[in-house]
């Protein structure tokens, strides 16, 4: 069990700069997801922490102690890959155990922990298997006994689902959360996933082009987002942002409804704004007196939700999210209103207005 | 008594035919090639042992094992039975273990790396006979610099001729040897170590395990299968390699470089006795051939991936 302190930390290759002002404190037993779209850094920001990439400039510490300049071996931290990086020689006994046969440890301790490790995961029947025999998930667990086995301050994960087909990667979500649970250890997790992320995360830290964008609990993020690009990136479907202007107590959509500002009123609206809507936060109303008309375009049937596309006069297309089944015909003609309190403001740059 | 079905004999028939026969009448311009390419030369090879085939003295025929037991009181037989052991063991460690060295640096990063690589292949794509003449007159007390450099670091007490020194001759082709091979384990084993997971690196480093566990217990199993191979074949190849020795000091002095194939060489092509000179040959081969089982078996033991 570990605190960890990132203290402005960049990350540069060459003259290149990837990633600039990384400042993040995580408590001891925390669980971080780190999440951003192909790119953002994240996978290049654990890499750090794991002592696999150097850190350019700012300073990394775990419980204090500075460790820019400490080998990855002497962090005592796991790290599970996105591959497993199993190793592909040895047995699944010898691999959850080869951290300690490095350090020399007693074969009895050595024998005992890995059996714990393997009795925890399920993995008991399959100690003496070589990794090419194992299925996907198999591997999965097996390189998560690898960690467990070494008791180490903090775990890190690296997109350590993202090879699973869908209803493995739901039961290994659920295995990872009661590990956790279980362990109470620090746990730093990447993933694109903004699922993976909103239900394993004490705290999620998203990351967009080498810059934290926000940090908060998953339903901070989703109800407050700090700008634009958490607004979207977090909440399926994503999030219908349109072209407001400002009005006396509230804002002009571009089709010339107003809506006013219940019940709080943010600071002045600039002249170019926008405003956010989830597709689960519109109102269907009839078409008479509804601030906004359009046609529905596209209607997906999902059973417990129903997705609507829908062209709006003046506006363009945007998309609702009903709960429970919608009898509703493409081409129907229907009525939106936006709930004043479910409004997201952003000035020209993206930020929020609060 | 039951009546056979009508066509029973016909249908067995058929099934022998599309079993049994017609697979190996597809496969039979494969077994035709290797049998006239391999198998018949071999045979025919293997014959000339059993008969007294000497151009300068024609008309022997079968002779039985009169050559084995010719061998086997051969004191020059057992001698070049020793070179090549000192021969073979000799060049193939150290091309094993330098080649190893060169290959492992050139997995390491640095400017120029796809020069170097290029130029590392260079003493494999020299002819033989040139590197061979080449050496000979590195080692020249005369012209070449070897034997003064070596007296300069007091390895040797004056500069003399180490190709004429019954004692020292053997490491001459051997050095040559050495040089020649290094480029062929060092490009091999840069292929195999190549191959290896960068992950498995960065996991066993987050294990804990530090660059000298990391070799033996990840770079070592991997390249296992390819050294495996490498260091039989060129093994064989080695033992049969006849060109350097021949041409730096042609067996001599009092046939301390002489080993097998040489010894067949002259005993072929000088003194023309072609019964005598498969006689060895067939000994070469069989102990070849034991040794090729040995190292098959322990790589069956040892390989895992």
């Amino acid at each position: 069990m570990a605190r960890m302190d990132l203290r402005n930390i960049a990350k540069r290759y060459g003259p290149v700069e990837v990633m600039r002002n990384i400042d993040l404190a995580i408590e001891d037993g925390e669980f971080i997801v780190l999440v951003g779209p192909s790119g953002c850094g994240k996978s290049t920001l654990l890499r750090m922490i794991a002592g696999l990439e150097p850190i350019s400039e700012g300073e990394f510490l775990i419980d204090g102690q500075r460790m820019n300049e400490v080998a990855p071996r002497d962090r005592d931290i796991a790290m599970v890959f996105q591959s497993y990086a199993l190793y592909p020689h040895m047995d699944v006994a010898r691999n959850m155990g080869f951290s300690m046969e490095i350090r020399g440890a007693d074969a009895g301790e050595k024998q005992s922990k890995v059996a714990e490790a393997a009795r925890t995961l399920g993995l008991t029947a399959l100690t003496k298997r070589l990794p090419k025999a194992l299925s996907g998930g198999q591997r999965q667990r097996v390189a998560m006994g690898r960690a467990i086995v070494r008791d180490p301050k903090a775990f890190l994960f690296d997109e350590p689902l993202s090879n699973l087909d869908a209803a493995l990667r739901v039961e290994m979500r659920l295995e990872i959360a009661r590990l956790h649970q279980r362990l109470k250890a620090t746990m730093v997790y990447v993933t694109h996933d903004q699922v993976e992320a909103l239900t394993l995360a004490d705290r999620i830290v998203v990351l967009d082009s080498g810059n934290i964008q926000q940090v908060g609990t998953p339903l901070e993020l989703y109800e407050r987002p700090a700008n634009r690009f958490v607004a979207q990136f977090i909440g399926s479907p994503t999030m219908n942002v349109l072209d407001v202007t400002p009005a006396e107590g509230g804002i002009t959509l571009r089709n010339g409804t107003t809506i006013g500002f219940s019940p709080a009123v943010p600071a002045a609206i600039p002249a170019v704004a926008q405003l956010g809507i989830r597709p689960e936060h519109l109102d269907i109303a009839d078409p008479d007196g509804a601030s906004m008309v359009g046609v529905a375009d596209v209607v997906e049937h999902l059973g417990s939700d129903t997705n609507i596309y829908v062209q709006v006069e003046g506006i363009g297309p945007l998309m609702l999210r009903q709960h429970g089944h919608l009898p509703l015909r493409p081409n129907e003609r229907i009525g939106l209103t936006i709930p004043a309190d479910r409004m997201h403001l952003f000035d020209a740059e993206g930020i929020a207005l609060r | 008594m039951s009546r056979k079905a009508p066509g029973e004999i016909r249908a067995r028939r058929s099934f022998y035919w599309r079993y049994v026969l017609e697979p190996y009448f597809y496969l039979a311009p494969a077994i035709l090639l290797i049998a006239g390419v391999m198998v018949v030369p071999l045979v025919i090879g293997i014959s000339y042992s059993f008969q007294s085939v000497r151009l300068l003295r024609p008309g022997g025929g079968f002779v039985g094992l009169e050559n084995y037991l010719d061998l086997w009181s051969d004191r020059k037989f057992w001698i070049a039975l020793e070179n090549t052991f000192v021969w073979t063991i000799g060049s193939i460690s150290f091309q094993f273990l330098l080649g190893l060295g060169l290959a492992l640096l050139l997995n390491t990063r640095f400017h120029g790396k796809r020069l170097i690589q290029s130029l590392v292949f260079l003493p494999w794509a020299v002819p033989t006979f040139l590197s061979a003449l080449a050496w000979a007159w590195l080692f020249n007390p005369t012209i070449g610099p070897l034997p003064h450099w070596l007296t300069a670091m007091g390895i040797l007490g004056e500069p003399q001729n180490i190709l004429g020194d019954p004692e020292l001759a053997i490491w001459g082709p051997i050095v040559a040897n050495i040089w020649f091979g290094i480029p062929f384990f060092a490009i091999t084993l840069l292929a195999a170590l190549q191959s290896i997971p960068a992950e498995l690196y960065e996991a066993a480093e987050i294990d804990g395990a530090s660059p000298w566990q990391r070799f033996t217990k990840i770079t070592l199993p991997f390249l296992a299968p390819m050294i495996a191979i490498t260091v039989m074949l060129r093994t064989i190849w080695i033992a049969n390699f006849a060109d350097l020795i021949f041409v730096m000091t042609g067996g001599g002095p009092a046939n301390s470089t002489q080993i097998l194939s040489t010894y067949i060489f002259t005993t072929a092509f000088k003194k023309l006795d072609f019964g005598y000179a498969s006689a060895i040959a067939v000994a070469l081969l069989i102990l070849l051939l034991i040794y090729a089982a040995i190292l098959l078996v322990l790589r069956r033991r040892l390989v895992k991936i």
